[in-house]
């Protein structure tokens, strides 16, 4: 059980490393599908939101990990 | 395929596993200087056994999932995976937490597996075997997901697995001969790589499969890869200048 929590834990961790960047990263891609599917803009524009918006969520997390000190 | 099409996946998948290989090759060579190579080897071989099981497992699956909601779903978690990566290899880069350290982790191993003979002599073989299962499969389960990863989304998987079979060759061939803990492998500047790079594949697939048509197709890739070096250079250059304003 434990080698199967472990793992379990291994699997989480490889994709939830933080968790305020996994969230942010998940609303920019849901906002961005919608922007695609629902809305009668050229497709580019949630294109271009999801790309802008996951290098500003980096710089963003980057900035502020460093302000706090904590990895 | 083409050679430019199957490149980004073959490098991606060999330096990703270069990077989780040399961490595994660290954990089974302290097991195999402590308790020779009998017990790590056989753990090896059964991690690599249960990595081929998930791989027979999963593999035919895939097959059966549309293609772009297997882009969509491998894109975005392409894109935690490499952006999680790209953060921690810059705030290395900054100095907000230590580097990786593969003499340190030998060490740790080392002495994680005395503590266990003195305590339990009788199944100290076992608990070796174990240590070098456990890490060939925790390391093993990102090289799968990387390969998958890379690979599934155009039909690249044999590229993919190429390059992180040379990865573990390589390893293996160096370790072989200098018989200690990699730890002059530029790992850090490896993970920024990889992270930029998968990065830049998760934007991609996950675009694609929100029904976005990306200029230049598969060319984007390499812009979406410029911008993710850049905004990781300059997040590791922010992160460093706000570390010495708040020290």
């Amino acid at each position: 059980m434990t080698m199967l929590n472990e793992l379990a834990a291994e699997l989480i961790g490889m994709f939830v490393g933080e968790k305020r960047l996994t969230v942010a990263v998940l609303t920019i891609v849901a906002v961005a599908g919608s922007l695609v599917n629902f809305t009668d803009l050229n497709s580019l524009v949630g294109g271009a939101l999801l790309l802008f918006g996951c290098l500003v969520l980096l710089i963003e997390n980057l900035c502020r990990s460093a302000r706090a000190g904590v990895s | 395929m083409t050679w430019s099409t199957a490149a980004p996946a073959l490098t991606a998948a060999f330096l990703a596993s270069l990077v989780e290989v040399v961490e595994a090759f660290t954990i089974v060579l302290a097991v195999a200087t402590l308790r020779g190579w009998r017990p790590a080897a056989l753990g090896t071989t059964a991690g690599l056994a249960v990595l081929a099981g998930i791989v027979l497992l999963l593999g035919p699956l895939l097959d059966r999932i549309p293609i772009t909601s297997l882009q969509l779903a491998i894109g975005i978690l392409l894109l935690l995976f490499g952006m999680g990566w790209l953060r921690k290899a810059s705030l290395r880069a900054a100095g907000i937490i230590p580097l990786h350290d593969e003499d340190a982790i030998f060490a740790t191993e080392a002495a994680a597996l005395s503590d266990e003979a003195r305590r339990r002599q009788q199944s100290l073989g076992w608990a070796a075997g174990i240590t070098a299962l456990k890490a060939v499969l925790l390391e093993g389960l990102e090289v799968v997901f990387i390969v998958i990863a890379v690979g599934a989304g155009r039909g690249l998987l044999v590229p993919a697995s190429v390059g992180a079979l040379a990865a573990c060759a390589l390893v293996l061939a160096i370790g072989a001969v200098v018989h200690r803990p990699l730890s002059r492998v530029p790992e850090n500047l490896l993970k920024f790589g990889v992270g930029v790079m998968l990065s830049a594949f998760g934007v991609f697939w996950t675009g694609e499969g929100l029904g976005i048509a990306w200029p230049g197709q598969d060319a984007a890739l390499l812009l979406f890869a410029a911008l993710f070096l850049g905004a990781g250079l300059i997040g590791s250059f922010l992160a460093r200048k706000l570390r010495v304003e708040f020290a």
